[in-house]
This record gives structure tokens, sequence and C-alpha cells, in this order.
């Protein structure tokens, strides 16, 4: 272990830096690491997975870090595929050193959908790659109606995601004290930023608008596929 | 009836490309028309999670590769196998490529589900899903997870009917095969 925890980010969303939910969850937690007086670093997986170079700088950084954050969005109940072959890689590279650095490992999930659970099974794969990668693995945060933060900063959403704020200032003193987090931390995560069927209605809502933007509103129960 | 096979194989991977043949071969005898899709050889770009599937081109990814093929296999099947090596519980990044480019087969639109929130439906009908996971021995954690991610998977892509299995590389192929059977007798339910 070094002198200075070091906390590293792998944002998994691949849309463009500064644009996804998922880095601006991972990107708020460690800026309350850096007050607690961990050094940071952050890296988007996408960009990381597209060349072997940039792969290879990746688990570099990983092997640099005693903590690693992956902040990612639910793709169909699991994590994205190029998530998926950044672990792979990860946990390669450490199962082929004899006594791989210690460090732990924390995933914060989010999804659409308004019930954080969907994120569960998600957190569960989280939680197996950091045995097999041979990780701690510091806990799960999950996420629902990851649409009303839609990319946004926290400071500009304000009271309505004041539980979200909460609990990453909770997880990171807790992970500063070396401690996995608690179900404080994880229970504030989960609790609605919105109600369910308001976050339903402004979701259909949303999905109307951008598809009257793109002229494509009578065509959106289009079946291009021939079914059976 | 008509059956697709996604093979999530990872290169150089014989033991589960070996049970994706016995499979096909099998299903075949069985009077299944089979279609497999060796999905490290499929030329698939990842979800950039833009939506346009839903909101500006529905139904179809604005990326023009494999998937849409791939996509339109799956739809036009009675039967969805999803062959893969277990990866920390979930599916191997081969398979998980092909999977995360299904969304254009859903409706953004939400809806409950046994009092759940998921997507509506896009199509009128959507095929059974079975999952078969590798696995180099027992591992009960990882299989638990592998078979709650089938059946989270069955549930948002309106399957009808799904089921797993879980093989272990340590079986003969002899043995794979007959665990196999167990398919057979679910997917002959499906077409009931």
């Amino acid at each position: 272990m070094t002198s200075q925890p070091s906390a590293l980010l792998l944002v998994g969303s691949a849309k463009p830096a500064g644009e996804s939910t998922s880095e601006v969850l991972g990107a708020s937690l460690l800026q309350c690491l850096a007050e607690h007086g961990f050094t940071t670093e952050t890296r988007h997986v996408a960009r990381a997975m597209r060349t072997e170079a940039r792969t290879k700088e990746l688990l570099q950084a990983v092997d640099r870090a005693t903590l690693i954050v992956l902040a990612f969005p639910l793709y169909v109940d699991s994590l994205p595929y190029l998530v998926t072959q950044a672990l792979e890689r990860i946990a390669e590279h450490r199962q082929a050193q004899p006594s791989p650095a210690p460090a732990s490992f924390l995933a914060i999930a989010n999804c659409g959908f308004p019930e954080p659970h969907h994120n569960r099974t998600a957190l569960a794969i989280c939680e197996h790659f950091a045995a097999s990668a041979g990780f701690t693995w510091a806990g799960g945060l999950a996420l629902g109606a990851g649409g009303a933060i839609s990319g946004r900063s926290l400071d500009e959403l304000g009271g309505m995601v004041h539980n979200i704020v909460a609990a990453l200032d909770l997880a990171a003193a807790e992970l500063a004290a070396g401690e996995p987090l608690r179900e404080d931390a994880l229970d504030l995560m989960a609790r609605p930023i919105l109600p369910t069927q308001a976050y339903m209605l402004m979701g259909d809502l949303g999905w109307l608008v951008q598809a009257r933007r793109n002229r494509a509103l009578t065509r959106l129960v289009a079946r291009p596929f021939k079914p059976v | 009836m008509k059956a697709t096979i996604l093979n999530g194989a990872l290169p150089g991977d014989s033991y589960v490309d070996a049970a994706a043949a016995a499979l096909q071969d099998s299903l075949h005898a069985e009077g299944w028309a089979v279609t497999r899709w060796n999905l490290r050889d499929e030329k698939i770009a990842y979800c950039l999670g833009c939506f346009e599937c839903w909101t500006k081109t529905p139904g179809l990814c604005r990326i023009d590769d494999a998937g849409h093929p791939v996509a339109a296999s799956i739809i036009g099947s009675d039967l969805a196998i999803y062959l893969t090596p277990i990866t920390f519980g979930g599916y191997s990044s081969e398979l998980k490529k092909a999977v995360d480019r299904t969304i254009c087969l859903i409706s953004p639109f939400f809806t409950r589900i046994d009092g759940e929130v998921h997507h509506h439906a896009r199509y009128n009908r959507y095929p059974a899903l079975v999952g078969v996971g590798i696995l180099p021995a027992a591992n009960p954690p990882q299989e638990h997870t592998f078979q709650t991610l089938v059946s989270r998977n069955a549930i948002n892509m309106h399957a009808p009917r799904h089921g797993s299995l879980v093989l272990y590389r340590s079986q003969e192929p002899a043995d794979v095969a007959a665990s196999l059977n167990h398919i057979f007798e679910f997917s002959g339910r499906v077409s009931q």
C-alpha cells in the first residue's frame, strides 16, 4: 500500500466525456475522496478499449490505484459490452501477477428504470469480478431513475439529488477509513429521485419529444424486422 | 421452428465452440432450422447508448453492421439461445456486444410487469430464451447470478418462456450433449 491513497475512476458509459450520468456520479465521488486525501485519476473505458496501447495504459493505471471506482450505466440487466471486455482484461492482467497489489473495488450502477434494484445482477457481477481479480470488494451503489440526471451535474440538480450527494459523501468517508460501504450509504443512494409514476410519465413524454424532434413520431412503433 | 444460437465463445475457446456445434446438430436433428452466430467473427460495434433506435430510426440501430441481422435473426426465431463462458457470473464480452444491440427489439415506453417497471414490447411475438453458461467447475454464486441474469433478460425481452443451464468443462462432450437435451425438452414445450 502506498502512503497516499489513490482512486482510479473507470467511466463505463460510451457517451462522450462529460455527458454521462455515470461520469457525474463517479466524478462526484472522486471529488469527495480528494477531500479525504486521495489522489485521483479518471479513464473512460470506451476510449481505453479502442487500441491495445490505451488498454495497456488502463492496466497500468489500475496497478497504480489503491481504489478502483467503476461507474457504469445498466445495459440489458448487466454491464455494457466494453466494460465487460475491460474487466476481462483487468482480471487476466492481475491473475498473471504472482502477487497483485492490494486494492479495493467499488461499483456505481445507474439505470433508466425508476427502481434501483434492476442493478442488482450487474452489481453481483462486479462483486464476482472483484473476487476473480483479487480486489477487496468495497460495495456497490445502485441508482434508479438515472434519466432524471441525464449527465447534468449534481450541483445543477439541487435538492432533487440531495440523497445522492449525501450517499457519496458518506461513501467517501467510509472508503477513506478503509472500510467497505455500509448499508446507510447504499440506502441513501437507492432512495427514489422522483415518484415512480411521475418518472414514467416524464420518461414517456421525453421519448415523444425526441421522436418529434427527429421527425420519427409516426414511426415510433415500427417493426423493421419480420417476426416468425 | 426456428432457433438462433448466439455463440459468445472468446477467441481460442474450442470447448464453447464444440458445445455450440453440438447444440446446433441436436436441434437440427429435432427438426429445427438453426442460425448460429459465432459472434467473435462478426463485426458488431458497441452500443453507443444514443437511443436513436428508439427515437430516430425506431426499431433499427443507426450502426449498419452485423448487429442488424443478428437482431433480425433473434426476433425471427421461436427460440434464442445465449451460449457463453460464464464471465464473473454474467455473459462474455463477445455475447454482450450482440445482446446490447437488441434494445431495438423493444419499445422505449414504460410499462409495468408484475409491479416492476420495464419497457413495452415492440413486436407481437418474441422468442423463448435459453441461457447456456460454461464454467471451469461448479461455482454456485456465479451460477446463481447467471441464472438470475437470464431470467431478468427474459422479462425485459418479453420472452414467453426461459430457462438456463450451466455446464462444466470437466464434463465429457457426451455429457454436454445429454445436458443439452434439457433444452430440447424445454424448447419442445415452446412450440406447443
